[in-house]
C-alpha cells in the first residue's frame, strides 16, 4: 500500500525520479525549474564509496521531482544552481559543511553556515560514513584543547569591510532583540538595511549523525527534540518515513489521534508566535493575554500525552497510548472555551490601529520573491500561494477533513499575522471534525518497534505550523540503525526570505521582519562549521530585490 | 560565598537567559514561567537583556561548541554574586544529544556551581519552585544541597 506523503524513489516507476549525470546536470535543472519551481531541499547521501546528491522539486501542487546525481567521493564538485533558484544557496552550504562538496560558482564561496568554527579544515567532513563520531568527537576535542573556546569575533562584522557609506554591523549571536543565538550581518547605508547576511549554527547539535548511531526507535525520541515548538511534527514526519520504509500502516484511529495532537500543536504554536508579535511590537499586554490563553491548550495537551512539548505521544506503527472518550469530551469543551477566549483577544488587538500601523507594510515581499526563495507555510501563503501539505499531499486524516488553505493577499508581517490567526480558527474546527468521526478501535501497536530497517529509501512531508517539513530516510537490510536521516525544517529556506525582506528597511523594524517567518533555529541547525574568513561581500550588492524570476542570488 | 547569595536574593533577582543550544522547548518554559498562569514576576523577577545587570543566569540546553566561548563571557560579565540554573536535562548534563560531535555537554563543563533543574523540558511549575527556593533563601549557588551540583 502506498503511503500517503512519501515516495518510493527509484522504485517508482514514474518520471518522478531522473538519474543525471554530472555534466548533463545544469541543463537538466534548467528544464525542470520552470514546472517544478519549489526547491524542497537538497539531499546528500554518501554510499558506495561516492556521494549521492538528491534534489528534491515540487511544482506546488504536490507533485515531485527528484533529481539524482552521483558524484565521486574525493573532491566531490558540482555547479550551483543558486543563479537559478536563489534559495537553494543555504542549502548547498549545508551540504558543502556536512558532505565536503564543492559548489562551482557558489555566491558565498568559502563561508560555513553550521559546524562551528573551530572546526579544523582539515578534519573530514562529519556525515561523511568514513568518519565515526568517536572520531569527530576526538579531532573536535583535540582542537578545543589547542584553542579554549573564545567568544568569537564576528566575522562579518567588522568595520574593516566598510566600502564607501556601507557599515557592517554585527547583530548577535545574543542580542536583546533575538530570544535564540544566532548572527545577522547587516550592511547599513545610514539606518537603512541593504544586505542582510545569516550565519546560523550555534545551535548545530549534529542530529542527523547522531541518528546514524542510534536504532530506529531511539531516533524517534531523538527528533522529537529537533525543536520543542513543533517536536510532534518531527516525530509524527519521521514514523510516516519509516512506516514507508518498512510498509507499516497504522489503524484509523491512531491516524485521527496524531491528527487531533497535531492540530493541538499549531493552535499552540500560532498563539505562541501570535503573542510575541506583540511583544516585538512593544504591546506586552497582548503577550501577557495570548500566551494566557495558550496556557490551556498545553493543558490539554499535558492531559493526552502526559507531557506539555515533548510528548512522546507518537510511535511506530501507531500511537502509544488511547485518549478515552470522557478526555475527548473534555478537549471539545476546552476548545470551545479556547475559541471564545481567543476570539475575544484577537478581535481586540487585531484592529487595535496603533499595533495595525506598526505592522502593515513591514517586510513586504511578494510571491515571486517567495518562491525564489523557497518559503513554505504560513509565509509562503500570506503571498497568495496555497502551498499546503495538507491539502495537496494529504497524510494522517485530512483526507477526510473538509478545511480551507487560508492564503493572505500580500505578503507582510500583518498579512501573515492575519494568516495565522484564521488558520488557528481553522484548526479549531480541524479538530471539531476529527472528534466527532473518530472511528474506535485500538490505536496503540501490541509492542514497540524493535526491528532494524531494509533497503530502500522513503521521502514523508507534513505541514507543521511553520510550514512544510521534509524526511528522508534510507535503510539498509540488516542494520539495525537508519542508514542516513535528512531533515530539512521549515526555517532554512524561510530565513532566505526573510534576509531578503530585511532590505530596504530600518534597524528598529528587525525584530518584526524577522520574527515574521516564526523563526526556530534549533530547527535548522540541528545538523551543522564556517570555515575561513569570508571575502568582502559588499561590493557585489544590489541595492535593490531583483524583481525577475531568473534574478539569482544577490548574495 | 553562600553568604553573599543568601543576601542577594534578598533584592529583586533579575534573569539573563542564555540559549546555549536547546530545543526552543525549555525556552519557552522558561517564558512561559513569566506569563500570568506561573507569574514569576510576582516575586520582582524580571527577564533583563543585559548579563551585565543579571543576577541569575539561566541556560537552556546542551553546551554547543560554537557558543562555548560566548556562555564563558556572558558569566564573567555578571556582577558577583551569581548564580546559574541550567534548565533541562540537556544543560544538565547534555542529555539526549551527549556524544555528539558538536556538543561539549552540559553547562557544568563550562561554569562550576551550577543548579540543575533536570526534566525535558521541566513543566514551569518545576520552574517556578526553584525559583521560589532561590527567593525563600532555600538553595544558593554555593551550597550543594540536593538540587545543587557543585
Amino acid at each position: 500500500m502506498k503511503v500517503m506523503g512519501a515516495v518510493d524513489l527509484r522504485r517508482d516507476k514514474d518520471s518522478s525520479v531522473v538519474l543525471v549525470s554530472p555534466d548533463s546536470f545544469p541543463e537538466a535543472i534548467k528544464a525542470t525549474i520552470p514546472s517544478y519551481p519549489h526547491l524542497i531541499t537538497i539531499t546528500a547521501v554518501h554510499i558506495d564509496g561516492g556521494i549521492e546528491l538528491i534534489y528534491s522539486f515540487d511544482n506546488l501542487r504536490g507533485e515531485m521531482r527528484n533529481i539524482i546525481v552521483r558524484l565521486p567521493e574525493k573532491e566531490a564538485s558540482i555547479q550551483s544552481i543558486s543563479s537559478y533558484l536563489k534559495g537553494s544557496y543555504i542549502y548547498e552550504m549545508e551540504v558543502r559543511d556536512l558532505f565536503g562538496v564543492n559548489f562551482l560558482g557558489h555566491p558565498i564561496p568559502s563561508a560555513r553556515l553550521l559546524l562551528p568554527d573551530s572546526y579544523p579544515t582539515n578534519a573530514p567532513p562529519p556525515l561523511l560514513k568514513t568518519v565515526s563520531l568517536e572520531q569527530l568527537s576526538r579531532i573536535l576535542d583535540e582542537a578545543q584543547r589547542q584553542e579554549p573556546p573564545t567568544m568569537l569575533t564576528p566575522v562579518t562584522g567588522s568595520s574593516r569591510y566598510s566600502v564607501e557609506s556601507l557599515v557592517i554591523l554585527p547583530f548577535g549571536p545574543y542580542h536583546p532583540a533575538l530570544k535564540e543565538p544566532e548572527h545577522f550581518a547587516i550592511a547599513l547605508e545610514g539606518e537603512r538595511i541593504v544586505e542582510a547576511m545569516p550565519r546560523i549554527g550555534y545551535v548545530h547539535r549534529g542530529i542527523e549523525k547522531l541518528a546514524e548511531n542510534r536504532t530506529y526507535l531511539q531516533v524517534l525520541f531523538l527528533v522529537e527534540r529537533v525543536c520543542g515548538i513543533c517536536s510532534f511534527h518531527h516525530s509524527w514526519t519521521y514514523t510516516m518515513a519509516v512506516e514507508k520504509l518498512l510498509g507499516i500502516t497504522p489503524s484509523k484511529r491512531a491516524e485521527y489521534l496524531r491528527t487531533l495532537v497535531a492540530e493541538l500543536e499549531r493552535i499552540h504554536s500560532h498563539t505562541l508566535w501570535i503573542g510575541l508579535l506583540g511583544y516585538w511590537s512593544g504591546f506586552d499586554t497582548m503577550f501577557m493575554w495570548l500566551w494566557s490563553a495558550r496556557e490551556r491548550i498545553m493543558k490539554l495537551l499535558e492531559m493526552i500525552a502526559g507531557n506539555r512539548v515533548n510528548k512522546s505521544f507518537i510511535t511506530i506503527g501507531g500511537v502509544r497510548r488511547d485518549v478515552s472518550d470522557e478526555k475527548l469530551k473534555i478537549i471539545l469543551r476546552e476548545i470551545a472555551e479556547f475559541e471564545r477566549e481567543f476570539r475575544k483577544i484577537t478581535d481586540e488587538v487585531m484592529s487595535y490601529d496603533p499595533l495595525i500601523e506598526r505592522v502593515r507594510g513591514i517586510g513586504s515581499y511578494n510571491a515571486e520573491t517567495a518562491i525564489l526563495s523557497g518559503a513554505v507555510g504560513p509565509v509562503l501563503r500570506a503571498a497568495g500561494i496555497p502551498y499546503d501539505i495538507r491539502k495537496i499531499e494529504p497524510y494522517g486524516a485530512y483526507p477526510e477533513i473538509s478545511f480551507n488553505v487560508i492564503t493572505g493577499s500580500r505578503g507582510d508581517v500583518l498579512s501573515i499575522a492575519d494568516v495565522r490567526v484564521r488558520e488557528t480558527f481553522e484548526s479549531i474546527e480541524i479538530i471539531r471534525q476529527v472528534i466527532e468521526k473518530i472511528p474506535s478501535g485500538n490505536p496503540v501497536p501490541p509492542t514497540f518497534f524493535t526491528g532494524g530497517g531494509r533497503d530502500g529509501e522513503a521521502i514523508a512531508r507534513t505541514e507543521p505550523p511553520r510550514g512544510e517539513l521534509y524526511y528522508y530516510i534510507r535503510g539498509r537490510t540488516g542494520m539495525k540503525t537508519p542508514y542516513r536521516v535528512k531533515i530539512r525544517t521549515p526555517t532554512l529556506p524561510n530565513l532566505v526570505l526573510a534576509s531578503e525582506a530585511l532590505k530596504g528597511y530600518t534597524l528598529s523594524d528587525i525584530p518584526l521582519i524577522l520574527t515574521m517567518i516564526d523563526p526556530c533555529f534549533s530547527c535548522e541547525d540541528r545538523a551543522i562549521v564556517y570555515v575561513g574568513r569570508r571575502d568582502p561581500f559588499i561590493v557585489k550588492l544590489h541595492r535593490t530585490p531583483p524583481r525577475e524570476i531568473s534574478g539569482g542570488c544577490t548574495l | 560565598m553562600a553568604r553573599d547569595n543568601l543576601r542577594m536574593i534578598r533584592k529583586s533577582p533579575w534573569v539573563f537567559h542564555f540559549n546555549s543550544g536547546g530545543c526552543n522547548g525549555c525556552d519557552i518554559e522558561v517564558v512561559a514561567a513569566f506569563t500570568p498562569k506561573y507569574d514569576v514576576e510576582r516575586l520582582g523577577m524580571t527577564l533583563t537583556s543585559s548579563p551585565k545587570h543579571a543576577d541569575i543566569l539561566v541556560v537552556t540546553g546542551p553546551v554547543t561548541r560554537q557558543v562555548a566561548g560566548s556562555l564563558k563571557m556572558i558569566y564573567d560579565q555578571m556582577p558577583e554574586p551569581k548564580i546559574v540554573i541550567a534548565i533541562g536535562t540537556c544543560a544538565c548534563s547534555g542529555g539526549i544529544f551527549r556524544g555528539g560531535y558538536n556538543v561539549i555537554g552540559g553547562v557544568d563543563k563550562i561554569i562550576k556551581n551550577v543548579i540543575c533543574v533536570p526534566g525535558c523540558p521541566p513543566n514551569p511549575r518545576a520552574i517556578y519552585s526553584v525559583i521560589k527556593k532561590l527567593y525563600d533563601n532555600k538553595i544558593g549557588g554555593d551550597e550543594g544541597n540536593g538540587s545543587s551540583r557543585s
